[in-house]
């Protein structure tokens, strides 16, 4: 009879071969010290620290970044009231020129602010109108006053040269 | 165990929680900042920013604070 038998150590008698070949203990393993966890949390305070000065940076960036000056095409062609269409900054960009009752030319980012649909330009009610959720933005400043968006349309900076306009940045809120 | 490594382990302990707190709070600085970035607000950002560089910089001395101690302790 074995020595193990002998003093009861059951447990010994019972030990798999493979744990004889891997003696890893799991509980010592995944144990996490007070002085780990504080290293762990000091190394996640400078990483949220740094991705917020990051994100703080981002809008500041987005500025400094020239954005291209586009032809949208001639004053002359767009009678009072009457609006265009275009793309700016980029192909994948709608907006929205529109001659106002005073002549003045003012243009938008067609995109609605509340989910993204795009707003035309409704001459009788002077307004820009999202068909989707009855979204209205006024002509003179994009500002919304009836509907569920909150937030103003971005708006266009135009600069004309004779008779051609041209799209020359964007406004945000 | 001595008087003075329970004391050090109560210290340790503490000094964690607060960096826990601490970390708990940049996140909601965090969760504003980004709030604030879709909102497309310049103002909030920047002050949360520097809010969370104050956490951490507290951060930074409770953690060299409970290193010093430790290391005291265990000299």
């Amino acid at each position: 009879m074995a020595d193990n038998e002998k003093d009861g150590c059951v447990a010994c008698k019972k030990k798999s071969r493979w744990r004889e070949d891997f003696p890893v203990e799991w509980e010592s393993d995944n144990y996490i010290t007070r002085r780990e966890m504080v290293k762990f949390l000091a190394l996640g305070s400078l990483t949220i620290a740094g991705a917020n000065f990051v994100l703080a940076g981002l809008p500041h960036l987005a500025k400094a970044a020239q954005l291209p000056r586009t032809r949208i095409g001639l004053a002359s062609s767009l009678p009072v009231g009457g609006s265009k269409l275009f793309a700016y900054p980029t192909e994948e960009d709608p907006c929205i020129l529109v001659r106002q009752a005073n002549g003045d030319l003012v243009a938008y980012s067609q995109v609605c602010t509340h989910l993204s649909c795009a707003v035309v330009h409704n001459e009788e009610e002077n307004a820009l109108f999202c068909p989707c959720h009855h979204g209205y933005f006024t002509v003179a400043e994009g500002r919304p006053y009836a509907g569920p968006p909150t937030r103003p349309l971005p708006r266009i900076k135009l600069e004309q040269q004779g008779n051609e306009i041209f799209a020359i940045g964007v406004e945000v809120g | 165990m001595s008087t003075r490594q329970t004391q050090g382990t109560t210290l340790f302990t503490a000094l964690l929680a607060l960096i826990g707190i601490g970390v708990v709070v940049q996140l909601w600085l965090l969760a504003a900042t980004v709030d604030a970035v879709l909102r497309h607000e310049s103002g909030t950002p920047l002050h949360a920013a520097i809010g969370s560089g104050v956490v951490f910089a507290i951060n930074a001395v409770l953690v060299l604070a409970v290193f010093n101690f430790d290391r005291r302790i265990n000299s």
